[in-house]
């Protein structure tokens, strides 16, 4: 792109740093180079003071995500020790994980006996999974409803793990590294 | 510091402080010199361990005395040679100059004022964050009152020329002696020193303007296991709601994503978090959340602590004066017991 030469005397004229021609090609997913707004200019959270005395002007721009600010007893930041403001029919952001919202149907005395009956018979035929699906509701309530004995539930557990470490063998080095790399950053959270 | 790096520092310091032989008659003494005519010397005592046992000068304990402005306490260098007295020296006194009195330590002092000055942190920690869980208030006592921070600040006050103690390993049933623990001893020794003399409230003072005007980072101390699962039950607490919505987001499908994403109850947002996938800044929201109701922290012209009850002045404190003013703040909501090291450190009838 930028092997032809520039005669020596439109050097100075002519800028190569991110250069406008060649344009994007129209009908492509082609883009200009994305330029970024200076957050120093018509930044509209700044607040401009003007200190006469010293002749300076006081500017402070508020970085986009702020960590919180200090907290009083008196005046608390955080919205859990102050009462709670009465909705509003103002929309809100959409939520992260729009699918935890659903409501599943209550069930009947009869289901439940039913779901901790084929729990107990044959935990590892009929895990939470499978019976959430069944009778439509969540893992969790199948796990409130029907909870397996401790000692079954460890012993579940270890042989879930064994399986597991068997399959982390057959891994390849990449794929070692790569969960590696991300458990790494999990620390980092 | 590692203990070889602290060690290489405590040496460096006792060979470069100056040793003061004005408070003897003639040096060099005659324990250190060889008499003539007798082959074998009288006695022999390794130039190290007699600099060791040498005192200070008086004129360096008035100093040290005037310099942290206690010198109506430390009336007399005796008290002030007393104070800066680890009792691991005595063991060097017996072994050296077995015929000289034992020397008064600082043991018992020590042992007085280390329960004071965790008192009055423990009160000021709890007056300043009612919110926060136990664990981290220990720490925070630790911070401010913990021997490190006492060794520091008996450097600080120039009390490591003063100091007489002497090294020893750790056997199982004495545990050993390290510079940093003998030097903790001084401040301690002092603040019961002031209690002695003075008041409660006057120890108070001494331990407020020397260790709890440090300042301390809580926001480090404060680490969470799970911060979704501890928000869930605070939120449960308080009866209120929590879901977890977009704020903002950027190149989700390219290599360096960013998300903010806000944890709401209703239209309350109660914290905000950024990270590189959702879940990332989910779990950041959530220790925002926590970290907003745990570092609230009283006014300090509200702050009023228990101890202010203690008149000021000597004799008995129920009989002497009228108790002083405290109003006790209202009780807030308990600690979430996840994650809280529930009662292990309580014994169970």
């Amino acid at each position: 792109m930028l092997g032809r030469q520039l005669p020596s005397f439109t050097r100075f004229l002519a800028r190569t740093y991110a250069p406008k021609w060649p344009r994007p090609k129209p009908g492509t997913a082609e883009r200009p180079p994305y330029r970024a707004p200076d957050p120093l200019i018509n930044n509209p959270s700044a607040t401009v003071t003007n200190l006469p005395d010293e002749e300076l002007t006081f500017i402070h721009r508020p970085p986009p995500t702020a960590p919180s600010p200090i907290s009083y007893t008196t005046n608390p930041v955080s919205p859990l020790l102050k009462d709670p403001t009465p909705s509003t029919s103002s929309a809100l952001p959409p939520l992260t994980r729009p699918s935890t919202e659903s409501s599943y149907p209550r069930l009947t005395t009869e289901q439940i006996a039913e779901i901790r009956r084929l729990r107990s018979v044959n935990p590892v035929k009929w895990t939470r999974g499978v019976l959430a699906k069944k009778f439509n509701c969540s893992q969790q309530f199948v796990a409130l409803v029907a909870a397996t004995k401790k000692s079954t539930r460890r012993q579940l557990i270890r042989n879930r793990d064994v399986e597991h470490e068997k399959n982390r063998e057959q891994w390849s080095e990449k794929r070692r590294l790569v969960v590696a790399i991300s458990q790494k950053r999990r620390q980092y959270w | 510091m590692g203990h070889v790096q602290r060690r290489l520092a405590s040496t460096t310091a006792k060979l470069a402080s100056s040793l003061s032989v004005a408070h003897l008659q003639k040096f060099p003494p005659k324990e250190l010199l060889s008499v003539k005519g007798q082959e074998i010397p009288k006695s022999t005592i390794n130039p190290e361990a007699w600099a060791s046992l040498q005192p200070p000068p008086s004129t360096a304990l008035s100093a040290f005395a005037h310099r942290i402005g206690l010198a109506s306490v430390l009336t007399s260098t005796e008290i002030t040679q007393q104070v800066c007295t680890h009792p691991s020296f005595v063991q060097l006194v017996q072994q050296h100059k077995p015929h000289d009195p034992a020397p008064v330590t600082n043991g018992q002092l020590a042992a007085i004022g280390n329960s004071l000055m965790g008192l009055f942190a423990t009160e000021y920690v709890r007056a300043t964050y009612p919110y926060l869980p136990t664990r981290v208030m220990k720490a925070a006592v630790t911070a401010h009152v913990g021997p490190l921070p006492c060794a520091n600040v008996a450097q600080e006050m120039g009390a490591t020329p003063l100091l007489r103690w002497h090294r020893s390993r750790g056997t199982l049933l004495k545990s050993g002696v390290l510079h940093s623990d003998a030097l903790a001893s001084i401040p301690r020794a002092l603040t019961a020193l002031v209690y002695n003399q003075r008041s409660l409230p006057s120890a108070r003072k001494f331990v407020h303007s020397y260790f709890l005007s440090r300042e301390v980072d809580l926001r480090g101390m404060i680490k969470f296991l799970d911060p979704k699962k501890a928000l869930l039950e605070m939120v449960k607490k308080f009866v209120f709601n929590s879901s977890s919505r977009l704020l903002k987001e950027t190149g989700r499908y390219s290599n360096t994503p960013v998300f903010v994403v806000g944890i709401f109850s209703g239209e309350d947002q109660l914290g905000e978090g950024f990270g590189s996938s959702l879940k990332m800044a989910e779990f950041r929201a959530a220790e925002d959340a926590l970290l907003r109701v745990y570092l609230t922290r009283t006014p300090p012209h509200l702050v009023q602590f228990p101890s202010e009850t203690f008149p000021v002045g000597l004799g008995d404190v129920f009989t002497k004066a009228p108790e002083g003013e405290y109003k006790a703040p209202q009780l807030v909501e308990s600690e979430i017991m996840y994650a809280s090291s529930g009662n292990s450190f309580t014994r169970s009838a």
